[in-house]
């Protein structure tokens, strides 16, 4: 077997091409886990019982199943329910929703590391609850669990490939059906796994740099 | 009905459990020995076999683990190397897990303060009693939450084993719905198998924990 | 206790420090440091904190590796195999090993391995260095764990001990494998003051045995009371090394001992 330079270079415009849905599936996963987990998390810090274990049962749920598994629920499931996604929509929300379980124990975590005595150093100045969240409690969160937050975003690429299963055409998916047709599954699928590995190489890159930024002193 | 559907398939669903548990089981504790001995390569081998572990982690973690699993088992073939879906599912979660791994051991080598090694050096101690009897038992406290934390992690990575054909739980899963048309119960069974999974493995982890941490301890 | 320097002590020296120098990097943490310790003889280590004391304490037993100069203990030279040829080339690990075996060392944060107990932290190399059984290897440590008069708490846990415990188990565990030297690096100043006194009561009656110890301390009244000499270091420098006697009796000549000592006096004014 000779390792093929020319079929790849011939599919890396369709395996990059696929890769732009790799990103727009994980950043748009993102930008809903990292909305949802807030409120997750706000809701598993809130004084009320009720809700307080509604969102220890739902991050328990979503990190205890495959999100596999989750993707095909989502899939399979919503129609019976009356709400017909589409397959990229439904793919997005499912990675979206599993994430914010994670999320929202990084953002749990950060805000109980902030020392309990800046809480207390602002009420005795009397700076108002919701400046205290907003200029005070939350900046520090996202400072300190950023790292994490950047290790979820690569996750998420990374889980992404996933969604080939219900037949997105990311990168996993048009690997596949390139692989098909050219019986080449050694030289397509290393390359795929190239691209995906420089879309996480940039992104830990980008995010040493605003972890760099965001420290003080 | 829904029990004669269960009865149907229970014997297909229990295999697929066992399936999933001898993938996760040998593929994770694979991972575990690979790991353990890239850590210790990295920190007694030469420079640049560093670099190269460096090089097969950063790599590893960078890749889903489905285009992992497609390598192996679409492109081993191609190299010589056929392999059955579940020897492909098992090698290569032990690959994927490896890194993982590796890098929880060297965190858990670095945890142990170097003064307690110099100590044992200066009473004489060969390197690899150190390694036994100091650095080993020590670093089971830092290192069993991740451990445990990561064994939970690859619980739910095996359902990925299905798209190439292992015949685990959701494989069983799918096939079940597919010839049903049901769909609600085959996967809250799945569910509960899965969260079986992961709660034994936390309670057993919590267990370790508590064992390896009982010299911390003040009376 | 009286430290009139007994007659019987043999005037040879066992230690022997010729021209050491240390590099960290381009920092020059020794220079030319020559120096003897003669069999049973106390030798404390003063200097002003970065002077290079524990650095110099490090390179008897090639925990540190020295860069020039030649460090001797019985005549042998220690952690390298040969230095007529340079670079130099250090020891195999299983030759340092037998080396050290006849130099213990004492830490200032006690080093003890917190997943044993007491009795355990002493017998470890016993067994795995001295091969001896497990049942008399715990004998052997229960005699040195009397020794610092700690028999009643052999099966404690390290958490579950004072510093000052845990220093003397980390004295014990040195002088069970019955070394030719004992070296200490600050064995008292991570204690809390009221637990100084056990470690260093324990340290006079290894003196009063004829232990051969090089002793980094800040403790003045040790120094001027147990040991027969004491080296003031700085910068790396040797810059004396005489009979406490000297060293705190008169207005010193180096206007750098001065100083430091002044500062001592300055606090026990209180
Ligand atoms: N491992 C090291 N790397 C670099 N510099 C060191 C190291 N150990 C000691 N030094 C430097 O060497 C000097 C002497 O240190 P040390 O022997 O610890 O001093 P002392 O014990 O007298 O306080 C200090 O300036 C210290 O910063
Ligand atoms: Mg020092």
């Amino acid at each position: 077997m000779n390792f093929s330079f020319d079929t790849i270079w011939h599919n890396l415009p369709y395996l990059l091409a696929a890769a732009r849905w790799t990103v727009i599936i994980s950043v748009c996963g993102m930008a809903i886990s990292l909305v949802w987990g807030t409120v997750l998390c706000a809701t598993r810090l809130s004084a009320n019982p009720f809700w307080r274990s509604a969102a220890t049962l739902y991050i328990s749920f979503f990190r205890g199943v495959p999100l596999l598994v989750q993707l095909l629920l989502f899939y399979y499931a919503l129609p019976y329910v009356g709400l017909d996604l589409p397959a990229v929509e439904a793919a997005i929300l499912a990675t979206g929703m599993c994430s914010a379980a994670y999320t929202a124990e990084i953002l749990r975590g950060a805000l109980q590391s902030i020392p309990r005595g800046q809480t207390e150093a602002a009420y005795a100045l009397g700076i108002p609850s919701f400046s205290l969240w907003r200029r005070i409690l939350v900046p520090q969160a996202i400072r300190i669990g950023m790292p994490s937050l950047v290790n979820e975003l690569i996750l998420l690429v990374k889980v992404s490939s996933l969604a080939s299963v219900v037949g997105i055409s990311e990168l996993t998916r048009i690997a596949q059906n390139i692989t098909g047709e050219t019986y080449r599954p050694l030289e397509i699928y290393i390359t795929a796994a190239v691209i995906y590995f420089a879309i996480n190489w940039i992104l830990s890159i980008s995010g040493r740099l605003i972890e760099k930024k965001l420290q003080i002193g | 009905m829904e029990t004669e559907l269960f009865v149907r398939y229970g014997p297909a669903l229990l295999y697929g459990f066992g399936i999933t548990i001898l993938c996760w089981l040998v593929g994770s504790i694979g991972g575990v020995i690979v790991g353990f001995l890239l850590a210790c390569l990295n920190r007694w081998g030469p420079r640049f076999i560093g670099w190269v572990i460096y090089a097969y982690v950063e790599v590893i973690r960078g890749t889903p683990f489905m285009i992992q699993l497609f390598i192996l088992y679409y492109g081993g073939p191609y190299i010589g190397l056929l392999l059955t879906p579940v020897q492909a599912g098992i090698i290569s979660f032990i690959i994927y897990g490896s890194p993982y791994f590796a890098e929880i051991f060297r965190s858990g080598f670095n945890a142990i303060p170097k003064g307690q090694i110099e100590a044992a050096r200066c009473v004489g101690l060969p390197e690899s009693r150190i390694l036994w009897r100091i650095i080993l038992p020590q670093m089971l406290v830092p290192i069993t939450a991740p451990l445990t934390n990561f064994f939970i992690i690859l619980t739910k990575e095996t359902a990925i084993l299905s798209v190439v054909t292992v015949p685990e739980l959701l494989f069983q899963t799918q096939t079940m719905a597919a010839e049903t048309f049901t769909f609600v119960e085959p996967f809250l069974v799945l569910s509960l198998f899965y969260w079986l999974m992961v709660v034994v493995t936390g309670w057993i982890g919590a267990r370790v924990e508590q064992r390896v941490t009982r010299h911390l301890k003040r009376a | 206790m009286s430290n009139e320097p007994m007659t019987t002590k043999a005037d040879d020296a066992i230690i022997t420090v010729r021209n050491l120098s240390k590099y960290f990097d381009d920092f020059e943490a020794l220079r030319d440091i020559t120096l003897d310790v003669k069999r049973s003889e106390v030798l404390c280590l003063i200097g002003p904190s970065g002077s290079g004391k524990s650095t110099l304490l490090r390179c008897l037993n090639f925990l540190e590796q020295y860069d020039g100069g030649e460090v001797h203990l019985d005549g042998e030279l220690i952690g390298w195999k040969d230095i007529s040829h340079n670079p130099r080339k250090p020891l195999s690990s299983e030759a340092l090993r037998k080396q050290r075996q006849h130099i213990g060392m004492v830490f200032q944060h006690f080093h003890l391995w917190p997943h044993m107990s007491a009795l355990d932290n002493v017998a470890e190399a016993l067994m795995s260095v001295r091969k001896l059984t497990k049942k008399e290897a715990r004998e052997k440590a229960m005699t040195a764990l009397t020794k610092v008069h700690l028999e009643d708490k052999a099966q404690n846990y390290p958490a579950n001990l004072s510093g000052g415990q845990q220093q003397r188990v980390a004295i014990a565990r040195a002088i069970a494998m019955e070394p030719r030297v004992m070296l200490f690096d600050e064995p008292t100043s991570a204690l809390d003051p009221e637990l100084v006194g056990e470690v260093l009561s324990v340290m006079k009656d290894l003196a009063a045995e004829g232990m051969t110890m090089v002793v980094v301390t800040h403790e003045m009244g040790f120094a001027a009371h147990v040991a027969d000499r004491v080296a003031f270091l700085d910068s790396g420098r040797l810059v004396t090394c005489v009979p406490p006697q000297e060293m705190f009796g008169r207005e010193p000549d180096d206007a750098r001992v001065r100083s430091f000592l002044q500062t001592y006096r300055e606090r026990n004014v209180v």
